[in-house]
C-alpha cells in the first residue's frame, strides 16, 4: 500500500492536487481514497460532490471521504467516559461528562485524533493507495512527528512506570508474602497501565516506521512567492528530521504570460528568482511547475484532465 | 486477666506490623511520590500543563481512578507539603 | 547510685505520665472517643492510616530518636550530672512533652495538618516562612555538627570506625536480602541482626580501618552525604534505618538493664559550677544555655514536624494520643537518664585511665577531681582535647556505656564499640536524609525567587545545588571553625528549640483560642511557652556575644548571619503571637 501526504500552506492548492493525483491514480487500477484532513473542507467543492465523514465510492476504484475532527474527538471522549463509568462508580456519581468537556479542547486532543484517523485509515489495509490533504503546514508537522515524539514521551512513563512497580514489588514481599492477596499490581504483566504503555509504544513505532519507508511520500504544495522559500525549507528539513521521504515539489499557480503586463513585471520576476532558487536549493528533488490556470479544475472531469497536463509526467509509480 | 491478654495481643500483632512496617517506610514513601508524579504527568492534560500525548492520556486514564481519587484528595492539602515531606526522615 | 536514678526516673515518668499527662489530655486535649480521626476519616492508605498505637508509639519514637539524646547530655554533663539530670527530667515534663503531645493533637483536630500550617492558620502567614528558614537553619547546622562529634569520635576510634563502616555494608546486604530476593522476611531480618552483631565484633576485635585525622574524615562524611543522598532508598537508607530501630531497642534494654544491675556510685561531680565552660569552651550560664546543649532528651522542635507531619495522620483514636505523644518523649527522657547515669558512674573513671595524657596535655587530674568548679572548667577541654583521645561527648559516653554494659559481663571494648555503632548509626542517617531534605527545604525558599528571575531560580533551585550547598556549608563550618563541635551542636538546639518555641506558642494559642482553655490550665502550656521562648531568645543573645566572637574568624560570618537573622525572626513570631492571643478566633480556613 502506497500513502501520498499533500503538505503546504492553505490556499496553495492542496486540495485539488491530492483530487486530481489521487483521480489520476485511480484510473491506473488501483483502489484509491482520497482523505481531507483539513477542517477548511474543500474537497468536496474539489469534486463538485457532496462529501461526508463515511467514505464515498465515486467511481469503481476512487473513493474520498471528509473527516469530522470535532465528532471524532467527540466519539473518543465518550468512549473513554464510558470505560470509566462502567468500571469505577464513584466517578459515575461525579457526572465525569462535565470533567471530559474539558479535554475536549484540550491542547494536543485536534492532532491526536488526527493521527488516531491516519493511523486507523492506513491499518485498514482496504486500499492500494490512500491520498491525504493536510490542514495548513504547522499542523501537519505537528502530526507527522507525534509518533516519534509520542515514543520519547511512552519510554519515559515506561522508566516511571518501571520503577513504581518494581517498589510496589518490595512492599508486596514483605507485607503480602504469606497472603494470596496481593495488594496492587506489581509485574509488569499484570498492570493494566504497563500494558497500554507498552501496546501503545509499539502502535507508533509501526506508524513511525511506516511513515519513513518508502511507502509513504510527503508532496509539498506551495505557490511561487518569497515566503515559498523559507517554508519548503522549514518542511523538507523537519521531513529529514523524522526519516520522512519527501516527494515531489509542486509550484502551483505560476503565471505564464505571452506578454507581460506592466503591473505584473516585478511579480514575475520574484516568481523566476524563486522557481529557479527552489529548483537549486532542492535539486535532488524534482520541482515542477504548474500554470495558473484559466478555470478552476472542479468536478470530475477537469480534475483528470488537470491530472494528464501536469501530474501525470511525474509519476513515477 | 482477659484485658491483660487482650493488651499483649495488641501488642504483638502491632509489634509484627511495626517491624515490618519499619522495614518499608521509606520505600512506601518514595513509592508514594512516584506515584504522585506519575498521575500529575498524566493529569498535565486536563490543565493545559506539557502532557503525554493525548492519545496515551486517554488509554491510560480508565486505569488510574484510585490515583484520581488520591490526587483530587491532595489538592486540599497543597499548602502543608513543607513538615509533611520532611516529617518521614529522622533528623533528631 | 545508677540503679537508684534510673529507677527514679521510670517512676518520676510513669507518675507524671499517669497525673501531669492525664490532666493535660482531659483539661487542654479533652479527647472524644467516639470522633473520628483523620486517619480513619480520610483513610487513603497512604498518608492517612490507622495504626495500632503500639505500632505508633515504636515508629513515633524511633523516629523522633537519633543521636540527639545521647549527644546532648553528654555535652551537658560537663555542669555536673544533677543540673543535667534535672534537666531531662523537668524540662520533659513541663515542656517537651506538652510540646509532643500537643503538636500532635491540635494537629489532628486539624486533618493532620503540619504544626507550621497550624501556626500560620492562628497566627498569621509570615510564621510559616519563619519556621521554613528555621528548618533550613537546623538542618545546616545538624551536618556540620554532627559530622564534628562523629569526625572526633572516629578519629579517636578506630574501633567504632571500622565498626561503622561494616555496618554501612551489612546495610546494604540486607537491602539485597530485604528486597531483591524472597528470602522471608523474618529470616532476612535475623541476618540483617547477625551482620550487625559481627559488625560490631569485627570493629571491636580488627579495627582495620584507622584514620586519625579529622579533616579527612570530615571529607569523607561530606562525599558520603552527596553520594549517598542520590541513591534510590531501598539500597542503602532504608534498610539501615531498618537495622538501627533493632540497635536503639538493643541499647536502651540492655542500658537500663545494665545500669540497673550496675550498682555504681556517680563518681561525677554532682554540681560542677553555674558557668561552666561547656558551650564552645566558654563559661556558659545554665540558664538561659541547657536548651541549647540538651536538645531531644528534653524538648525538640522537630518532634512536633514528626507529631504533625505523620504521626497525627495515622492516630487510630483521640485517646490513643497521649501514649504515642507523651510516652514516647517520657522514653526519651529515660534513654538520656541512661546516658547520663553511665556517664556519671564511669566518667571520672575514664578520666583515669588516660590520666598521664592527661597530665602530658598540661591538666591538673587530681585539682579537677576534687575542684568542682576547675572540672566546671576544663572538664569539656580534657573531654575533647586531641592529644588525650577520648574523643569527645561521644567518646565519654561510648567509654562509660562500654564499661557500664561490662556489668553484664559484657567486654568492655565491645560494650563501647556498640555504643559507639548506636550513636554513629544514627548520626550517618541524620546526615544522608538531613542532605536530601536541605535540598527540599531550599528550593521551598527560593519559590517567590520564581516571579523574578526563572534562569535563576532553576540554577538555584537545581537538586544538586541544594543539595551541594546545605553539605558544602556544613563541611565549611566544622572544618574552618577549628572542629568547634559543641558551637555548632548549639547552633542547631538554638534553631531546633526556635521551632519548638513556634510549636509551644502555638499550642498556646490553639489551647486559649480554640480549646477555650483558661486559668490553671492554660497557664500549664502559656507559661513554659514563654519561659522557653525567653530562654531561647536569651540563649541565643549569649551565644551572639560569647560564642560568635570566641568562634573562629572565618566561620564568625556565617554563625553570626544565622542567628541574627533567627533572632529578629523570632521577635517577629512573638509579636505575631501577642497578635493574635486576644482575637476572637472564627472557624474559616
Amino acid at each position: 500500500m502506497k500513502v501520498y501526504f499533500f503538505v503546504g500552506k492553505g490556499g496553495t492548492g492542496k486540495t485539488t492536487l491530492s483530487a486530481a493525483f489521487g483521480l489520476g491514480i485511480s484510473k491506473n487500477n488501483y483502489k484509491t481514497l482520497v482523505i481531507s484532513l483539513d477542517p477548511a473542507h474543500n474537497l468536496g467543492d474539489a469534486l463538485n460532490l457532496k462529501i461526508s465523514d463515511r467514505v464515498l465510492k465515486i467511481s469503481k476504484n476512487f473513493y474520498a471521504v471528509e473527516i469530522n475532527i470535532e465528532k471524532t474527538i467527540r466519539k473518543y471522549l465518550s468512549e473513554l467516559s464510558n470505560r470509566m463509568r462502567s468500571t469505577f462508580r464513584y466517578f459515575s456519581a461525579l457526572n465525569i461528562d462535565r470533567y471530559f468537556d474539558i479535554l475536549k479542547n484540550a491542547p494536543g486532543m485536534e492532532e491526536y485524533a488526527i493521527v488516531e484517523v491516519i493511523k486507523s485509515y492506513i491499518n485498514s489495509k482496504e486500499y492500494d493507495v490512500i491520498v491525504f490533504d493536510t490542514p495548513p503546514t504547522g499542523i501537519t508537522l505537528r502530526i507527522l512527528g507525534i509518533p516519534e515524539v509520542s515514543i520519547v514521551w511512552t519510554e519515559r512513563l515506561i522508566e516511571l512506570r518501571r520503577k513504581i512497580l518494581s517498589r510496589r514489588k518490595m512492599l508486596n514481599n514483605i507485607h503480602f508474602a504469606s497472603s494470596s492477596l496481593k495488594k496492587r499490581y506489581s509485574e509488569e504483566n499484570d498492570d493494566p497501565v504497563m500494558r497500554e504503555l507498552y501496546d501503545y509504544k509499539g502502535e507508533m513505532i509501526e506508524l513511525r516506521d511506516f511513515l519513513s519507508s518508502d511507502n509513504c511520500t510527503v508532496n509539498i504544495v506551495t505557490v511561487p512567492e518569497n515566503i515559498a522559500l523559507f517554508e519548503t525549507e522549514r518542511i523538507l528539513e523537519f521531513l529529514k528530521k523524522f526519516s520522512i521521504k519527501p516527494g515531489k515539489v509542486f509550484i502551483n499557480r505560476c503565471m505564464m504570460f505571452r506578454n507581460v503586463p506592466k503591473e505584473l513585471i516585478e511579480k514575475m520576476k520574484e516568481q523566476k528568482r524563486v522557481v529557479d532558487k527552489l529548483r537549486k536549493d532542492f535539486s535532488g528533488l524534482t520541482v515542477k511547475e504548474i500554470p495558473l490556470v484559466k478555470i478552476s479544475p472542479q468536478g470530475l472531469d477537469r480534475l483528470f484532465k488537470f491530472y494528464e497536463n501536469y501530474l501525470k509526467e511525474v509519476q513515477d509509480d | 486477666m482477659g484485658k491483660c491478654i487482650e493488651v499483649v495481643r495488641e501488642f504483638l500483632t502491632g509489634f509484627k506490623k511495626g517491624i515490618k512496617d519499619r522495614a518499608t517506610f521509606a520505600i512506601k514513601d518514595e513509592l508514594d511520590d512516584y506515584e504522585n508524579i506519575f498521575t500529575l504527568i498524566v493529569m498535565g492534560l486536563f490543565s493545559g500543563m506539557p502532557s503525554p500525548p493525548a492519545g496515551l492520556v486517554l488509554r491510560i486514564l480508565p486505569y488510574m481512578q484510585n490515583e484520581l481519587k488520591i490526587m483530587s484528595k491532595k489538592t486540599a492539602f497543597l499548602d502543608d507539603m513543607f513538615v509533611q515531606t520532611i516529617s518521614r526522615f529522622d533528623i533528631d | 547510685m545508677t540503679a537508684l536514678i534510673v529507677l527514679i526516673g521510670a517512676v518520676f515518668y510513669v507518675v507524671a505520665y499517669f497525673t501531669y499527662g492525664k490532666t493535660l489530655e482531659r483539661s487542654v486535649v479533652k479527647p472524644d472517643v467516639k470522633k473520628p480521626t483523620p486517619a480513619v476519616r480520610l483513610r487513603d492508605n497512604i498518608d492517612y492510616v490507622p495504626a495500632n498505637k503500639f505500632v505508633l508509639f515504636g515508629h513515633h519514637f524511633a523516629s523522633i530518636a537519633g543521636a540527639g539524646p545521647i549527644v546532648g547530655p553528654a555535652i551537658a554533663i560537663v555542669w555536673g550530672w544533677l543540673p543535667a539530670l534535672l534537666w531531662v527530667w523537668v524540662g520533659n515534663l513541663f515542656i517537651g512533652a506538652v510540646h509532643d503531645y500537643l503538636s500532635l493533637m491540635a494537629s489532628v483536630r486539624y486533618d493532620g495538618r503540619s504544626i507550621q500550617w497550624t501556626a500560620g492558620h492562628l497566627m498569621g502567614k509570615q510564621t510559616k516562612f519563619i519556621f521554613e528558614l528555621y528548618v533550613y537553619f537546623a538542618m545546616i547546622l545538624i551536618i556540620a555538627a554532627f559530622m564534628g562529634v562523629f569526625g572526633l569520635l572516629a578519629s579517636k576510634s578506630p574501633e567504632i570506625l571500622t565498626a561503622s563502616t561494616l555496618f554501612m555494608i551489612a546495610a546494604v546486604i540486607e537491602g539485597q536480602l530485604l528486597y531483591k530476593t524472597r528470602l522471608p522476611f523474618w529470616l532476612s531480618s535475623v541476618v540483617g541482626v547477625a551482620l550487625t552483631l559481627l559488625s560490631i565484633v569485627i570493629g571491636f576485635w580488627k579495627p582495620f580501618i584507622s584514620i586519625p585525622d579529622i579533616n579527612t574524615l570530615y571529607w569523607l562524611q561530606f562525599v558520603y552525604i552527596i553520594f549517598a543522598a542520590a541513591l534510590p532508598v531501598w539500597f542503602l537508607l532504608q534498610p539501615r534505618d531498618y537495622l538501627n530501630s533493632y540497635i536503639l531497642w538493643g541499647g536502651v534494654i540492655l542500658g537500663s538493664i545494665a545500669a540497673f544491675f550496675a550498682f555504681r556510685g556517680f563518681s561525677w561531680p554532682i554540681f560542677t559550677s553555674f558557668s561552666a565552660n561547656v558551650i564552645a569552651n566558654q563559661p556558659s550560664p545554665f540558664w538561659p544555655t541547657v536548651p541549647l546543649v540538651i536538645a531531644c532528651g528534653a524538648l525538640s522542635g522537630f518532634h512536633s514536624i514528626v507529631a504533625s507531619g505523620t504521626s497525627s495522620k495515622q492516630l487510630d483514636n483521640e485517646l490513643s494520643g497521649m501514649f504515642v505523644g507523651c510516652g514516647s518523649m517520657f522514653m526519651e527522657g529515660m534513654l538520656s537518664t541512661i546516658v547520663i547515669a553511665s556517664i556519671a558512674a564511669f566518667g571520672i573513671g575514664i578520666f583515669e585511665s588516660v590520666s598521664e595524657k592527661i597530665a602530658s596535655a598540661g591538666f591538673d587530674l587530681a585539682k579537677v577531681k576534687s575542684d568542682p568548679i576547675t572540672f566546671g572548667s576544663i572538664g569539656a577541654a580534657i573531654i575533647n582535647h586531641k592529644d588525650i583521645g577520648i574523643g569527645g561527648a561521644l567518646g565519654i559516653f561510648t567509654k562509660s556505656f562500654g564499661q557500664m554494659l561490662n556489668t553484664l559481663g559484657i567486654p568492655v571494648k565491645i560494650g563501647a564499640t556498640f555504643g559507639g555503632l548506636w550513636a554513629s548509626a544514627f548520626i550517618l542517617t541524620t546526615l544522608d536524609t538531613t542532605n536530601r531534605l536541605a535540598r527540599y527545604a531550599w528550593q521551598e525558599i527560593f519559590d517567590p525567587l520564581k516571579s523574578f528571575s526563572k534562569g535563576l531560580h532553576r540554577i538555584i533551585t537545581n537538586r544538586w545545588v541544594g543539595s551541594i550547598i546545605a553539605a558544602a556549608a556544613g563541611l565549611y563550618l566544622i572544618m574552618k571553625g577549628g572542629n568547634a563541635y559543641t558551637a555548632l551542636w548549639a547552633g542547631f538546639a538554638g534553631a531546633n528549640q526556635l521551632l519548638a518555641s513556634i510549636a509551644m506558642l502555638t499550642a498556646a494559642n490553639w489551647a486559649k483560642r480554640v480549646q477555650k482553655v483558661s486559668g490553671g490550665i492554660l497557664a500549664a502550656v502559656l507559661i513554659p511557652a514563654i519561659f522557653l521562648w525567653i530562654t531561647v531568645f536569651a540563649g541565643l543573645i549569649w551565644y551572639l556575644i560569647k560564642v560568635i566572637p570566641a568562634s573562629d574568624v572565618s566561620i564568625r560570618g556565617i554563625l553570626g548571619g544565622f542567628v541574627v537573622v533567627m533572632l529578629v525572626l523570632d521577635l517577629l513570631l512573638v509579636f505575631n503571637f501577642f497578635r493574635s492571643f486576644g482575637k476572637e478566633y472564627k472557624e474559616e480556613s
